[in-house]
């Protein structure tokens, strides 16, 4: 059975916890052209702030992998994204991630589908929330 | 901070010329070996014209119009994009954006900034803003 309404409200479990590290953060900002910026580097360096995509795409995983859903990563088109921060992301954080399906609106073989997820430290301090809206074709109708 | 940022300033903007090094780069920092990214078959099986860069990477881009003017990232507080149309990156030239932005409302410490991102005229980015802490 293809993704659909019945879907909406659907948690995964947390991802494996990410240790954010200074040579994690250097890479990212590297990355993005963005070395320069002295708050990414120095003693406390904190990472940019979509560095958070890290680990709202690690907790996608549990979505494409969950067998009554029927997903395909090759089949999805990233239509929209935001973030909200509570604060950044910095060097020594331990994070995990949360997916929960918030709607899904079945189009045929075209469904739009509404994800948030919810990043923490591993003693529960609320981080980021990203959400995202992707647009999935199911392979019937590839 | 506080002083003299109105809805209407002009944000300085900058153009960077995205290569196929930095496409790889992006997927080993962000962990999204996405094969569209990377592998031009894979991407012409999508009916793309070649790889394309990561929506992300052209998100977080043009985010540094906001934090190379308000200096310290931390004061981000949130920030949204659509993915208007994707960013062909030749193997040879690469592809060139341009980004910009502009205040559009500043209210309780909080400036929104909306962001522009356009590739040979054709913004790749639709509804790009960014919420700033100014205080």
């Amino acid at each position: 059975m293809p993704i659909s309404e019945v879907h909406q409200g659907r948690t995964y479990p947390a991802t494996a916890p990410l240790r954010v590290t200074r040579e994690r953060i250097r890479h990212f900002a590297a990355a993005l052209s963005d070395a320069d910026n002295p708050a990414y580097a120095g003693p406390d360096p904190i990472a940019p702030p979509t560095f958070a995509v890290v680990l709202s795409s690690a907790a996608w995983g549990a979505m494409f992998e969950d067998p009554d859903l029927g997903l395909s990563l090759s089949r999805t088109v990233h239509v929209d994204q935001r973030f909200t921060w509570q604060r950044p992301l910095r060097d020594g954080d331990e994070v995990t991630a949360v997916l929960t399906i918030e709607r899904v609106r079945p189009r045929g073989a075209t469904a739009i589908i509404g994800i948030s997820v919810e990043l923490q430290t591993t003693a529960g301090e609320p981080l980021c929330t990203a959400t995202s809206t992707l647009m999935h074709t199911s392979e019937e109708s590839a | 901070m506080t002083t003299s940022i109105e809805p209407g300033q002009e944000l300085p903007g900058f153009s960077h010329v995205f290569t196929r090094a930095d496409l790889v780069r992006y997927a080993e920092a962000s962990g999204d070996d996405n094969p569209i990214h990377l592998d031009d078959e894979k991407a012409a099986e999508l009916g793309l014209p070649g790889v394309i860069a990561h929506g992300m990477l052209t998100m977080g881009t043009a985010l540094r119009v906001v934090t190379d003017w308000i200096g310290d990232p931390a004061r981000v507080v949130s920030y949204q994009v659509r993915f208007t149309k994707p960013v062909v990156v030749d193997p040879l030239t690469g592809a060139e954006v341009s980004f910009g932005g502009r205040v559009t409302a500043v209210n309780d410490g909080i400036a929104k900034v909306s962001l522009e991102a356009t590739c040979a005229g054709v913004k790749v980015l639709g509804a790009a803003v960014a919420e700033v802490r100014l205080d």
